[in-house]
C-alpha cells in the first residue's frame, strides 16, 4: 500500500511540480508572484478540450497548440500589461495578474458557463503490475512527460547559453543590462515559458479530472504550497516541493482521513512557514547593517 | 580640440533635479585614445556627468556627441551601449552564480535573444577572446571560479574584463579603488594604464594616491562645472582646488 499510495502522490505530484515551476520561472525573473497563475493552467486544459472535443484534433497536436498559445498569451500578457506598470509597486502587478486570471476564467465561463465537461479518454496506455503495485497509464503518461519536461528544462538553463543568460538576469538585472542583455525581452519570455509551463499541467490534467472554469484556483493553492516547501525562488525546491506534496496528500488521505487530502496544502504552508520560512532549498537572507 | 577630432564632447550641458543643479554649463573633452581622471568633492556633479553620457539621464541644455557625429542625448541607454561607451558602476555588478570564464562570455558581442541563444555553441574565436581577456585582467587563473568566490578587487577586475568583451571604444570607470588592498589599487592602477593603450578610458576616483600613479590629465568638477585641469601637481597647486577639495 505504501508504494502504491507514493506511486500516486508522485504523479499527483509531478503536476504541482510543473504549476510550482512556472510560478517559479516568472517570480524569479521579474519578482512578480503571478496569482492569476492558475487560470494559465485552467486555459491550457480548456484550450486542449476545445480542440480535441469541438474540432476534433488528436490530443498530441492538440497539447502542443494551447501550449503554444499559452506561450503567446504570456508574452502578450507581459508585454502589454506588465511592462507599462513595472516601475510601479508591487501590489500593482499582483493585482494585474489577478485580473488577468479573472478575465480567462471570466471568458471559460461565459463559454461554457458553470458546467463540468468531461474530456474523453486519451491515454490508452496498459496498465504496469510490479507485485501489488499498479502503475496506471494515467501516471504513467503524466511521469513520463513531466520527467523529460524537467531534464529539457534543466538542461537548457545549465547547459546552454540562454540558460547562462537566463541566471544572468536572475542575479543581477543591472548587470545584464550593461553587459548588452535585453532584459525586457527576458522577462516576457520568461513570462511565456511560465504560461506554456502551466498549460503543460493544464494538458495533462484534462485528461484525468473533470473540467471546469474554476479548476484554477485550487492547483494555485497547491503551486504555491510546493514553492512554499521547496523554498520561494528555486527552481530545483519547486521540483521537488511539488513532488513531496503530491505524496503528503495522498499519505494524509490514506493514513489519518481522506478529508485531509482538500487542506493537507494549507496546513504544509502553515507548517513550513512557522518551522522553516526559507523552505527546503530557501537561501537565508542576511540583512547587512 | 574640435568635436569633429574628439571622441567626447560635451559643451554647456545642464542638468537640474528640483532646482538643484547638478551639472552647470559643464564642458569636456576627451582625445581618442586619451585615458582622464575626473575628481571632485561629493556632490560636482562627477555621477550626473556619467548617467548624461550613458543616457540614464537626459541633460536639461548643452551638446553631447560621441565619436564627433553622434549626439547621445537622443539615444538610450542600451544604444549607447551598443554604440562603444561602457561603464563600471562603483559596486561590481559581476554574476557571482557563474564562473569567471562563463561571466566573460556572458559578456561577448554575441547574439542576445532567447531564441537566438538556444542553439549558439562558442566559437573557437571566442574561446581565444575569453583566454586572452582573462590573462589581461589577471584572472587566467581563476577562471573556472565562482565569481562569488573573488575579492572585491578581482570583482573589480572581472567587470572591467566584461566590459572589455564588449569591445567599447570608451570605459567609463567609477572609482575603481574602492574598497581594494594596497596591492589590488597598484595592480588596478597597471591594468587601466594597459587598457589605455588601445581605448580611451574616464576613471572617476577619490584616492589621490592612485591618480597619481595613472600619470594622466586631471580633471577637476566642483558644483556641476569644470574647475580646473591639467596635471595632478598642476591642480594640486591651484588654490581654488585646495579650498574645495584636496584642503577639506
Amino acid at each position: 500500500m505504501f508504494l502504491q499510495l507514493t506511486l500516486s502522490g508522485v504523479s499527483q505530484g509531478a503536476i504541482y511540480a510543473l504549476i510550482a515551476l512556472s510560478l517559479t520561472v516568472v517570480y524569479r525573473s521579474t519578482t512578480i508572484v503571478s496569482f492569476g497563475h492558475g487560470d494559465f493552467v485552467m486555459a491550457g486544459a480548456f484550450l486542449t478540450y476545445v480542440l480535441v472535443v469541438a474540432i476534433g484534433v488528436a490530443f498530441l497536436p492538440a497539447s502542443l497548440v494551447a501550449i503554444a498559445v499559452m506561450f503567446l498569451i504570456g508574452v502578450a500578457f507581459s508585454r502589454g500589461l506588465v511592462r507599462p506598470i513595472r516601475g510601479g509597486p508591487h501590489i500593482g502587478l499582483a493585482l494585474m495578474s489577478i485580473s488577468f486570471g479573472f478575465m480567462l476564467r471570466g471568458i471559460a465561463r461565459t463559454v461554457w458557463g458553470r458546467e463540468v465537461l468531461p474530456m474523453p479518454r486519451v491515454f490508452d496506455i496498459e496498465p504496469i503490475f510490479i507485485g501489488s503495485v499498479v502503475i496506471t497509464g494515467d501516471a504513467l503518461f503524466i511521469i513520463s512527460i513531466v520527467a523529460v519536461l524537467l531534464v529539457v528544462f534543466f538542461t537548457v538553463l545549465h547547459f546552454t547559453d540562454v540558460g547562462k543568460m537566463v541566471q544572468a538576469v536572475y542575479q543581477s538585472e543591472r548587470g545584464a543590462r550593461l553587459i548588452g542583455i535585453n532584459v525586457e525581452r527576458f522577462h516576457n519570455f520568461s513570462w511565456g515559458v511560465g504560461a506554456a509551463l502551466g498549460a503543460v499541467a493544464g494538458v495533462l490534467i484534462a485528461p484525468i479530472s473533470l473540467l471546469h472554469p474554476d479548476l484554477g484556483a485550487s492547483f494555485l493553492i497547491k503551486g504555491f504550497a510546493a514553492m512554499t516547501l521547496g523554498g520561494f525562488g528555486s527552481l530545483a525546491g519547486a521540483v521537488l516541493g511539488g513532488l513531496l506534496l503530491g505524496v503528503a496528500e495522498q499519505y494524509a488521505g490514506a493514513y489519518i482521513d481522506t478529508t485531509l487530502i482538500d487542506i493537507t496544502a494549507y496546513l504544509l504552508i502553515i507548517a513550513v512557514l512557522l518551522i522553516r520560512p526559507r523552505g527546503l532549498f530557501g537561501r537565508k537572507v542576511v540583512v547587512k547593517v | 580640440m574640435a568635436r569633429s577630432n574628439s571622441l567626447l564632447y560635451l559643451d554647456g550641458v545642464s542638468v537640474s533635479f528640483d532646482g538643484f543643479k547638478a551639472l552647470n554649463e559643464l564642458s569636456l573633452t576627451i582625445a581618442p585614445g586619451e585615458m582622464r581622471a575626473i575628481i571632485g568633492p561629493n556632490g560636482a556633479g562627477k555621477t550626473t556627468m556619467m548617467d548624461v553620457i550613458t543616457g540614464k539621464t537626459r541633460p536639461d541644455s548643452g551638446d553631447v556627441y560621441f565619436n564627433g557625429t553622434v549626439d547621445l542625448t537622443g539615444e538610450d541607454e542600451a544604444s549607447i551601449a551598443e554604440l562603444g561607451i561602457g561603464r563600471k558602476f562603483q559596486k561590481p555588478t559581476v554574476f557571482e552564480g557563474h564562473t569567471v570564464a562563463d561571466n566573460l562570455e556572458l559578456a561577448l558581442k554575441a547574439p542576445r535573444g532567447p531564441f537566438a541563444t538556444l542553439f549558439h555553441v562558442i566559437s573557437g574565436a571566442e574561446k581565444k577572446r575569453i583566454d586572452y581577456l582573462l590573462d589581461r585582467i589577471r584572472l587566467g587563473p581563476k577562471r573556472g571560479e565562482l565569481a562569488a568566490n573573488l575579492s572585491h578587487g578581482q570583482k573589480q577586475w572581472l567587470e572591467i574584463g566584461m566590459l572589455l568583451a564588449q569591445d567599447p571604444k570608451l570605459l567609463l570607470v567609477d572609482e575603481p579603488a574602492a574598497g581594494m588592498t594596497d596591492a589590488e589599487t597598484a595592480e588596478t592602477a597597471e591594468l587601466l594604464k594597459d587598457i589605455a593603450r588601445d581605448h580611451s578610458v574616464v576613471v572617476v576616483e577619490h584616492d589621490m594616491v592612485f591618480v597619481r600613479s595613472l600619470e594622466v590629465k586631471v580633471t577637476v568638477l566642483h558644483e556641476g562645472s569644470v574647475l580646473a585641469e591639467g596635471s595632478l601637481d598642476h591642480v594640486s597647486a591651484d588654490e581654488r582646488v585646495v579650498e574645495v577639495y584636496l584642503g577639506r
